[in-house]
């Protein structure tokens, strides 16, 4: 199996405020950093890689954050559009079909047709979209949405494909169910924290993504605080009197959250059949393109 | 909480893992444990508040929470605690066989292949059936208090306005049109049709395929003469949730990301003319050097010598380092708590700091509680 810089697909998922997009901006510096041409897509409401890099939001327009690095916004209604004219060919078979009253209610009813188009968008860019006659990108990074609606999102193809099997939608979904089951070119990880909920809603993750056969990627456990002092130097510190206080109960702090970040490790090793990739704990004022280019050497050597 | 009392339902809301379920269950206890009839309602899909109260499952269904989960935490509630897990299908079910004219209707729609997808993965779905539920357990008077734990939407306005955009789907006289002739062979039997008529329809089929544009005739065709009773509904929860019984509670943590959030949901409220009863900021690192003494190396080397602990493998380097780290987090937290408390003026303001373990029980969730109390 190809390493995961290797892939064409690389999807990153987890929990809201796990860190998704740090970690797909992290995986897509690594990537650009070996010479590969890397398109970071969110789907989220609000966009936040361009950000990292101190560059002005992206929309819909791609957007070159650093060499080989871009970003770009996928958004329901531009998708639909984009992919609506790739369909129709016609902008005014688009503007009578789709820019309408019925078309909003269209968008609604049709089992989640916003995730459908920006997924589709995301496909294409993985897998169509050409410059000089080669695809233009080596390797696309999805920052897929918070975990419920993560799932929801991979998995919408498939239940669209329920209720739709013909046209040339379908035949798109299918192509893509094929791109994000092929171990070869795509990988689903999951991102999470040492923390009791987000530790437990990953658990449910991967055994969700696995029975729905995604390849499995990377976990990432995030915010990792490693242990720096015994139990006795915290013993000893904290009944050193007051000129000690500061100094004691920081320690104290530290190896609290050196214990849950070890409990979670274990639990996590224990039940998620992934490789498990720590990724250290970030003490920064601003958190940048610094912090990113900080996680992604953390991370590098073991993807 | 005083700026809560008088209330009779609690959303917290706020985006995902900031702590909102604690913060709902923690609420929801100090009101049981002052006496109240107290109900928690999360809407999550993954089962967090089950963790929280240390249930092993919670269903659609109304659980008490057990006097021994009290004793354990050494509680004595003068009222009673209840939580419940939103089941999103079964909500929608039962709304439809209430308002369905006849048990032939509520079949029909129930049977419907587009509905069961529809009903249970369009989007703004939960956020609707979440606030049908909460109307449904109001209504009857069972509860003196409701804290619905709402599900971490990206946007506030898809939250209040869910209702609205799902109901739209149910009677959209636009697609009403489009689909006409379709409908119209629907009453006939529209397998009969042979192909769509309208060129609007025609491209529409182009896209999705004609067979789905025929089960979303049928859908429609089962829904007519529900939607009044459904709008009815939803107007009476929107009216509930703008009313001086309910309240909303916005949940944050003190990262930027959320914070910023947060006031874009206090903006939507605002917009809707709902304001802001209260905010919570969860996990909030306290400063070790509010305990005053050393925080530079020679010092703290100094400090160690004096009290007789010897400075080995670099433990005052380790001390020093972890203090400025510790500082720098309290220093960022502070910073976006002030924000807050700026551009919430007015609005109660509670700070919960970061413990040292994570709450997976009910003397955890008291312990939250009591940050919540004062004002």
């Amino acid at each position: 199996m190809p390493a995961l810089l290797d892939r064409r697909l690389v999807v990153v998922t987890g929990k809201g405020g796990t860190g998704k997009s740090t970690l797909s901006a992290a995986v897509g510096l690594a990537a650009a950093r070996r010479g590969k041409k890397v398109l970071v897509c969110e789907v989220v409401a609000k966009e936040r890689v361009a950000a990292f890099f101190g560059k002005p939001p992206s929309g819909p327009q791609i957007r070159e954050l650093l060499p080989n690095l871009y970003s770009v916004h996928v958004r329901p209604r531009e998708a639909m559009r984009e992919y609506g004219l790739m369909t129709l060919k016609y902008e005014t078979l688009y503007k009578l079909a789709f820019e309408n009253a019925a078309a909003r209610y269209f968008l609604a009813a049709a089992p989640s047709l916003a995730e459908i188009v920006m997924l589709g968008k995301v496909w294409w860019h993985a897998t169509q979209e050409t410059e000089r006659s080669r695809l233009r990108w080596d390797m696309v990074v999805l920052d897929a949405p918070a975990t419920g609606h993560g799932l929801t999102f991979l998995t919408v193809p498939e239940v669209f494909l329920r209720l739709v099997s013909e046209g040339p939608l379908a035949r798109d979904m299918r192509s893509m169910m094929l791109l994000l089951a092929d171990p070869a070119k795509c990988s689903v990880c999951v991102v999470t924290l040492p923390e009791e909920m987000p530790a437990n809603e990953a658990i449910d993750l991967d055994r969700a993504l696995r029975q729905h056969h995604f390849p499995a990627g990377p976990l990432f456990l995030n915010a990792v605080f490693e242990s720096r002092f015994t139990p006795a130097e915290v013993a000893a510190v904290t009944r050193g009197g007051p000129s000690l206080a500061a100094a004691g109960e920081a320690a104290d702090n530290h190896e609290a959250r050196a214990d849950l970040s070890r409990h979670y490790e274990a639990l996590l090793r224990d039940t998620v059949p992934r490789e498990l990739v720590k990724v250290p704990f970030l003490f920064e004022r601003t958190f940048g393109a610094q912090a990113i280019e900080k996680v992604s050497r953390a991370v590098e050597s073991t993807l | 909480m005083k700026a809560l009392q008088g209330r009779e339902v609690l959303c917290c809301v706020g985006s995902g893992g900031v702590g909102k379920t604690t913060a709902a269950a923690a609420l929801a206890l100090r009101a049981a444990v002052e006496g109240k009839r107290a109900l928690v309602l999360t809407i999550d899909p993954a089962r967090r508040l089950a963790n929280s109260l240390g249930l092993k499952t919670l269903g659609n269904q109304e659980t008490r929470i057990e006097q021994s989960l009290f004793a354990d935490a050494h509680l004595s509630p003068r009222g009673e605690m209840w939580a419940m897990m939103l089941d999103l299908k079964r909500t929608w079910d039962e709304l439809v066989r209430r308002a369905a004219r006849t048990p032939e209707q509520a079949q029909a729609i129930l049977g419907n292949k587009l509905y069961q997808t529809l009903s249970t993965s369009m989007a703004g779905s939960l956020e609707y059936m979440a606030m049908e539920k909460v109307y449904e357990l109001y209504s009857s008077g069972r509860f003196d208090l409701i804290v619905l734990d709402t599900p971490p939407t990206s946007n506030a306005l898809d939250f209040l306005h869910a209702p609205d955009r799902i109901l739209d789907v149910l009677d959209n006289n636009a697609m009403r049109l489009v689909l006409g002739p379709l409908l119209k062979a629907g009453k006939i039997g529209f397998r009969l049709l042979a192909a769509p008529s309208s060129l609007v329809l025609r491209t529409l089929a182009r896209f999705t395929g004609i067979d789905f544009l025929r089960d979303l005739a049928a859908f429609m065709l089962a829904f007519e003469g529900m939607y009044e009773g459904f709008k009815e509904r939803a107007a009476k929860v929107k009216e509930l949730l703008a009313s001086s019984r309910t309240g909303f509670v916005l949940v944050t943590s003190p990262n930027p990301l959320t914070t910023q959030e947060a006031l874009f949901f206090h903006r939507a409220l605002e917009s809707d003319g709902i304001r802001t009863a209260a905010v919570v900021v969860n996990r909030v690192q306290r400063d070790p050097r509010r305990h005053g003494g050393p925080d530079n190396l020679p010092a703290l080397q100094e400090a160690l010598r004096l009290a007789q602990i010897k400075d080995e493998n670099h433990l005052s380097d380790r001390l020093c380092q972890t203090l400025t780290e510790q500082a720098i987090l309290a220093d960022l937290d502070r910073r976006e708590v002030d924000r807050l408390r700026d551009t919430l003026r007015g609005v109660p303001l509670f700070t919960v700091p970061r413990l040292r373990k994570d709450v997976h029980d009910l003397a955890g969730l008291w312990q939250i509680g009591e940050y919540l109390g004062g004002e």
